[in-house]
């Protein structure tokens, strides 16, 4: 699995001896090697031709951009570097059927709530944490989410569920500068929702990026409609691994004190961001979580959480092409 | 897997080396190079460094640790190149 590039400071992204090179006033242009880079993450401003885009296509690289507050602003997707006509119509023709449409979107949800459990479990048993209330509910939820035949309540049902949930971080997290209160979002209105914004759309440009290197097609989502915006699969497999990967890098973060008040700002609209500096110690974090590698007794082998979002895909193309149930991944702790 | 580059080669040839070894190695002092490869990675890069040297008279070493964390690097004076991915 090849090497994600962020891009943080400004800079002119290259195609410059056959490789990738960032030139930068006052410094010596640093060349990068472009067959182990898989994606790149521009944050900064970054100028670049369409050179450098044919480049990128030919190398098969995803590049993800984000405005001046971190906020996802769009994919350059290069064009499908494995193309199936079979796995196109085998997921257009699962999204179309409410029956087998409904079987992978709760799925999902089922997949979601269980590593929600997970996560609260864990803080239960670290923390001694009173969390049985919360976990009973989401037991109920996922019951609920089992039954439900239509695809709205489903996701009613995860809006709920998650809201639920995420009482449970003001109580593992008592630290004041870091409490969350409600979940906002367009703008989120302080710290903790900052950080959750952030890192959710990290978690679903990962998503992105791990779907690029299968036959699906990022476009036609499960649980989350299909519609004119552009990507909607890659929502639905980051609901599975947010608990796991953004909500534990979350407590890890401010419970060691890494991100500090000092690491966001306020923005004139209202809404409260992470700062260049902030951004860059999550950004960090973030890397060697889903760097991170656990055994799979399935496989008898190591996978990192990253290749983990890509197996999940696989089993997805599974599911759609072979009929070979799609078991969504959830956390052994 | 975890490579280590290093090339002694003809003058002439030098700059076509460091060319083709940067598209998969990052640049670490003069000659050397580091990084992280798949098997069938270091397999092209070794291709692709046999096209542009003399075989007869040059000389490339390379140097492969399964994982770079049975590695330990020691480093004096000053690092003329990193292998930092946020930049």
């Amino acid at each position: 699995m090849g090497k994600t590039l962020y891009l943080m400071n400004s800079g002119e992204l290259r195609r410059r001896g056959d490789t990738l090179c960032i030139v930068r006033e006052l410094e010596k242009p640093r060349f990068l090697p472009v067959e182990s880079t898989d994606e790149i993450l521009a944050f900064g401003e970054i100028d670049f031709n369409k050179n450098l885009l044919e480049f990128l296509t030919q190398k098969q690289i995803i590049i993800h951009f984000f405005n001046y507050y971190g906020y996802y602003m769009g994919t350059f997707y290069p064009r499908e570097h494995l193309n199936a006509g079979a796995v196109i119509l085998a997921q257009a023709a699962h999204y179309m059927d409410p029956v087998r449409r409904q079987a992978i979107a709760s799925a999902f949800i089922g997949g979601a709530i269980e590593n929600m459990k997970k996560v609260a479990g864990y803080y239960k048993r670290r923390a001694a944490l009173e969390v049985d209330d919360i976990l009973s509910d989401l037991d109920s939820f996922a019951e609920t989410a089992s039954k439900t035949g239509d695809i709205a309540s489903l996701m009613g049902i995860e809006g709920n569920a998650r809201n639920r949930y995420y009482q449970f971080f003001d109580r593992l997290n008592t630290d004041p500068d870091f409490q969350m209160v409600t979940r906002t979002r367009r703008p989120p209105s302080n710290r903790m929702n900052a950080l959750i914004s952030f890192l959710n759309s990290m978690c679903y440009v990962l998503a992105i990026s791990q779907i690029y290197r299968t036959y699906l097609d990022p476009r036609i989502g499960f649980l989350h409609e299909t519609n004119f915006r552009s990507f909607s699969l890659n929502l639905d497999i980051a609901e599975i691994f947010k608990p796991i990967l953004v909500d534990r890098t979350i407590f890890s973060l401010v419970n060691k004190r890494m991100i500090q008040e000092k690491h966001f700002e306020k923005q004139s609209g209202g809404g409260i961001y992470l700062n260049e500096k902030g951004r860059e110690i999550v950004l960090r974090a973030w890397e060697e979580r889903i760097k991170e590698t656990i055994e799979l007794p399935q496989l008898k082998r190591k996978v990192s959480y990253r290749g983990l979002v890509r197996m999940e895909a696989y089993k997805i193309q599974k599911h759609i092409l072979e009929g070979e149930k799609y078991v969504p991944f959830v956390s052994r702790w | 897997m975890f490579v280590l580059m290093f090339y002694d080669v003809g003058e002439k040839r030098v700059a076509k080396v460091l060319k083709t070894a940067r598209r998969y190695l990052t640049w670490i002092q003069n000659s050397v190079l580091e990084g992280d490869l798949t098997p069938a990675q270091l397999e092209a890069l070794k291709i692709d460094v046999k096209k542009v040297i003399d075989e007869k008279y040059d000389s490339v070493l390379l140097y492969v640790w399964r994982v770079e964390r049975y590695m330990q690097r020691d480093s004096l004076g000053v690092e003329r190149g990193t292998t930092d991915y946020m930049v």
